[in-house]
């Protein structure tokens, strides 16, 4: 078994997740999740909801990416994975780890969103939107300015007894493709694809953060075009906190598992101890210094660049 | 019961100009032209896959999304998303009418990429005179007018097709200008009505009705009159230059933002081509052109001499 820390659980897995971060194993310890390959149903006999590839039933989850892999979760402790005839466990590792996780903290009620986060000074920023919005060249970009990775691609938040939100960590590499790791000048720290018949790599991070930190700031990623305009803007509370329900790691998974309460609760909380902003900028690697000057304002601004590291 | 429409129309055709007229529909202000939902407008959105899928798109290859896009619009023509709070869909009533430059292709493993008649109840095919859409297209791609008649020659060429990044949207195989309708006039899987663009600025309210009325919507002159008005050219024109419209054309180095509407005409082409770019689209395109009715320029100037 291999075993790992993901977004504060301790994980044993029987295949070998790139990018985790890894944990000694301890001896006597039940881990938080167990990952093995094993026999997963077609079907879930009791199944509640269903769409064309999953079923969710009481304490369970079935996936199936087709001719890729199946997954059976349950109760947030356990992936049962099966892959189809003739896909090596290596290529579909990175579903295990990144949807399957995903869905997996969605069964424990954490609140998961589709963002990465890097670290300034003593807290955690994330960077949310959809697929395609830039978040992992942002935070590949903000490493490499002396901000350390914290998440890539989804983010954990716990809140603590007193309502604090804080971001746990999962050390991921960073999953960037060609094209942002030349325009990134990556190409040192290039390393396995992340499938073979993808041109889309894990990158080394310049450095990773291992610890949970308060998360002091959400950025909405927005693109500047007419008539939006490039700036970083607060929304009003309301509206900050759709934006951070929205961005739920699946939406569809919130609606199916029920959560909606458990979301908008957490998100206005959310909204009220950390800044909740729109971040809209033109989709373009030559604005990235300026960018990053930007945020670097208003993180002044915000006082988070004056505290003690 | 919930019905779906597919609005196809190869790239700069008109496709935006009817979902703003559909948009106008049974309104008593115009339509903000940014209230048009841009990113879940649109068959080819992520979105939608990742949400009815629940794992990504980007982790797959052109081909292995093509197999399973099916299931998503399967899956989209039963059941309501509201996965995104900021973009609503464009409807009249229980009709939902979605926009797709996608040509009407068949996967690798045989099913229709669209879902056949489990995707959609039928189709509104726009099609826009090839000479005009080379120079909008142009502008769109913010490429040379050539560069855009080559494309449109191209049997195989996409939007977003690349492999080295993350395309903002699935790939759409165009098929070129010509292979693009012939797809969909040729399949029978759905029902098709054709749209000129043309037909649409001679009578854009007559249009609409009879558009509206094969999607098994009434509505009366008045109001599609009406909805022509608010969408008229020089209205869209007018808020784009005031605040902009966000599916205009990409800055490009050296230039600004490029105008989405830009002339609203039909045969701009004559001030706009070369006589040898014109006799290419011809020759590109000649079949499908006189199936469409759309004369070569020859046949136009010794008409109009007499």
């Amino acid at each position: 078994m291999f075993f790992y820390t993901v977004s504060g659980l301790s994980v044993a897995s029987s295949l070998v997740l790139p990018g985790l971060i890894a944990a000694p194993e301890l001896p006597g310890v039940t881990p938080d999740v167990v990952i093995r390959e094993g026999d997963v149903p077609a079907a879930l006999e009791d199944a509640e909801s269903l769409g064309p590839t999953w079923q969710v039933a009481q304490g369970r989850f079935l996936l199936e990416v087709p001719g890729i892999i199946r997954m059976l979760l349950t109760e947030g402790r356990e992936i049962v994975f099966a892959t189809a005839d003739g896909i090596a466990s290596e290529e579909a590792a990175v579903f295990v780890s990144g949807t399957g996780f995903g869905i997996l903290l969605h069964q424990r009620e954490r609140i998961v969103l589709h963002a990465s986060a890097v670290r300034v000074r003593d807290s955690a920023v994330l960077f949310c939107g959809p697929s395609g919005a830039g978040k992992s060249t942002l935070a590949a970009a903000l490493s490499d300015a002396g901000y350390d990775l914290v998440t890539d691609d989804f983010c954990g938040i716990s809140m603590d007894t007193s309502g604090l939100p804080w971001v746990q960590p999962d050390g991921r590499q960073l999953k960037l493709w060609q094209n942002s790791i030349d325009k990134l000048d990556m190409a040192e720290r290039r390393a396995a694809p992340v499938r073979k018949v993808l041109e889309k790599f894990y990158v080394e991070p310049r450095a990773a953060s291992v610890v949970a930190l308060p998360l002091a700031a959400i950025y909405v990623l927005r693109e500047a075009r007419p008539p939006a305009a490039p700036g970083i803007l607060r929304p009003n509370i309301v509206d900050g906190a759709l934006m951070v329900r929205g961005n739920a790691y699946r939406p569809a998974m919130v609606r199916r598992m029920k959560q909606q309460p458990l979301y908008f609760q957490a998100a206005a909380s959310i909204s009220q101890r950390a800044g909740v902003f729109t971040l809209t900028r033109e989709l373009n690697f030559a604005k990235f210094p300026a960018v990053i000057g930007w945020l670097e304002a208003h993180w002044r601004e915000l006082g988070l660049l004056e505290r003690a590291a | 019961m919930r019905k779906t429409y597919w609005l196809a129309s190869y790239p700069k055709s008109g496709n935006t100009w009817f979902r703003m007229l559909v948009a106008n529909l049974r309104r008593d202000t115009p339509v903000d032209i940014n209230d048009i939902p841009e990113r879940s407008g649109i068959a080819s959105a992520r979105a939608w896959f990742d949400s009815v899928m629940m794992f990504p798109s980007s982790l797959l290859t052109h081909e292995e999304c093509d197999r399973l896009r099916p299931m998503v619009y399967e899956a989209l023509a039963q059941e309501v998303l509201e996965d995104d709070p900021e973009e609503a869909e464009t409807m009249i009533g229980h009709t939902r009418f979605v926009k797709t430059h996608d040509s009407y292709t068949y996967n690798p493993d045989g099913g229709a990429l669209l879902a056949g008649i489990k995707g959609a109840d039928g189709a509104i095919l726009i099609v826009r005179d090839p000479r005009d859409v080379a120079p909008s297209l142009a502008n769109h791609n913010r490429t040379s007018i050539d560069d855009a008649i080559g494309f449109m020659a191209d049997a195989g060429s996409a939007f977003c097709g690349h492999r080295d990044r993350q395309p903002n949207q699935l790939r759409q195989q165009l098929a070129g200008w010509s292979g693009f309708i012939q797809a969909w006039l040729a399949q029978t899987d759905i029902p098709v009505h054709l749209v000129r663009y043309e037909d649409m600025h001679a009578d854009t309210g007559g249009m609409l009705r009879t558009a509206l009325a094969f999607a098994g919507i009434d509505a009366t002159h008045e109001e599609t009159a009406r909805a022509a008005g608010f969408a008229e050219f020089g209205e869209l024109k007018k808020q784009e230059e005031a605040r902009g419209f966000r599916e205009a054309p990409r800055p490009k180095a050296g230039a600004g933002p490029g105008s989405f509407f830009r002339r609203g005409v039909s045969g701009g082409w004559r001030d706009e081509l070369s006589t040898e770019q014109v006799a290419r689209i011809e020759r590109d395109h000649a079949p499908m052109m006189a199936r469409l009715g759309y004369a070569p320029a020859r046949d136009m100037t010794e008409r109009m001499a007499g």
